[in-house]
């Protein structure tokens, strides 16, 4: 098996390699070798959103035509369904492969019958990166921690913000970005745990993107707490505590975890 | 007539547990819960399920709402109550045992527990039996229990003796062929 080194370095150079790489997070971009797929290219709204979908359900094996009418386009019905399909099927595939011939098999959307999958061999997707960079943290954090810090570190460069922003009301995006948020909020506080010591200044900015992805993430204080204290900075560690209490108080209204309380104990105490 | 999409109301929820040992040195579980409204993207957080509950009615009935404005308001008024008296009846037959893990999720595991211990002492039973039958003799089961920490312990010490004792005699078997 390869080491965890070599398994950062493999992901690094498979975003380099492939044909088309794809941005889903912060913002929707997709490139074609070096060249960035403009509006233009994409056409319609719900090419893009197809394509989306295809991104979207990529662990899912073989998707039906019909499923996928019905998850994102519920208003379209009977022969209408059928063909607003196809044009957008069009479109994805001419977007991303403008010089096929015609007749010849599409290289990243496969067609099997009546299903329809992504091609993931040939398909940098950042979300599939972020996690295989995470997954490579998670296991390296107890024997290897400076190559664990390394793979968060890569994970968290890819988090340029929530998944598929412009799908914030779609039903069908709704558990990938959940999903995604979670994943990203654990490797924000183990990271900057990982780090607090050698680093309380990035532990800090990491805490402080945690809060902004969910503001009444406790760990994410706590985190910013050790980090000011680390620092010297009692007061703010002070404030710190002060905010997560409030925040607990307004938005559950429950008190900090004893830990937390423990911590703000030690700050008073110094 | 609404359209599909009105007609549809998803909800992403998100519960964090959090165990922890009280001042009191009890240990204690919370759940903090999040839920989202997925199409118009508002979001609450709470620590007790009826809240999310009613947050789920408040968005339903808006949904309703925005469905039957163009009715008269009679009978806005009885598709609403009619919609709520729905909502009410679903959150009712809410699977108990959820609801129950999140108010109380220590009282689940300890049903859960006397469920399968209910199991065991049914397998056990069955097994005594069978037993019986082939051997002709009652076994006192409940005397037989598991291996504990202090039984593998001793085991082990007496192993250890044991393993030094071979190689004692080891070596005396050695002195005696070389006299030989």
């Amino acid at each position: 098996m390869l080491s965890f080194a070599s398994q950062i370095e493999q992901l690094t150079s498979a975003e380099k390699m492939a044909a088309i790489r794809v941005q889903t997070l912060g913002t929707f971009q997709v490139w074609r070798e070096e060249e960035l797929i403009s509006t233009k290219e994409w056409g319609r709204d719900k090419t893009i959103q197809l394509f989306q979908f295809f991104v979207t359900a990529r662990h899912r094996h073989a998707l039906h035509k019909e499923k996928i009418i019905d998850r994102i386009w519920e208003d379209v019905e009977g022969k209408s369904a059928d063909q607003t399909f196809k044009v957008a099927l069009h479109g994805v595939n001419k977007a991303l492969e403008p010089n096929r011939k015609s007749r010849t098999e599409a290289r990243f959307i496969k067609r099997q019958g009546i299903t329809y999958q992504l091609n993931q061999k040939e398909v940098w997707i950042d979300v599939n990166a972020l996690e295989d960079y995470i997954k490579i943290g998670n296991l390296a954090h107890l024997d290897e921690p400076k190559i664990a810090i390394q793979a968060y570190q890569k994970a968290l460069t890819l988090y340029e913000g929530m998944y598929l922003p412009n799908r914030l009301y779609e039903d069908w995006s709704s558990e990938e970005r959940e999903r995604i948020q979670v994943l990203t909020l654990g490797a924000l506080i183990t990271l900057g745990e990982l780090i607090v010591e050698e680093n309380p200044m990035e532990s800090i900015r990491l805490s402080q993107q945690a809060l902004l992805i969910d503001h009444s993430w406790e760990d994410a204080y706590r985190l910013q707490m050790q980090a000011y204290l680390q620092k010297g900075n009692r007061p703010m560690a002070i404030k710190t505590y002060q905010q997560c209490q409030k925040v607990l108080d307004e938005e559950f209204g429950i008190a900090p975890l004893p830990e937390t309380k423990q911590l703000f104990r030690q700050i008073q105490q110094r | 007539m609404a359209n599909k999409k009105e007609e549809t109301a998803s909800f992403v929820v998100r519960f964090t547990q959090k165990i922890f040992q009280s001042e009191e040195g009890e240990a204690q579980v919370q759940w903090r819960g999040n839920i989202r409204h997925v199409q118009g993207g508002d979001e609450q957080r709470f620590s007790e399920f009826n809240n999310a509950v009613e947050f789920i009615k408040t968005k339903l009935a808006d949904l309703t709402q925005k469905a039957v404005e163009d009715k008269p308001l009679e009978e806005q008024k009885g598709i609403l109550s009619k919609s709520f008296d729905l909502w009410r009846k679903m959150a009712k037959d809410t699977p108990k045992m959820v609801v129950d893990t999140i108010k109380d999720p220590m009282k689940q595991i300890s049903n859960v527990q006397s469920q399968v211990q209910d199991q065991i002492s049914q397998v056990k039973d069955n097994i005594t039996q069978t037993f019986e039958e082939k051997i002709g003799k009652n076994l006192e089961i409940d005397e037989w229990r598991g291996t504990t920490k202090s039984d593998y312990k001793n085991m082990m010490g007496l192993m250890e003796k044991m393993a030094e004792e071979i190689s004692r005699l080891n070596d005396k078997v050695d002195e005696l062929s070389k006299k030989i």
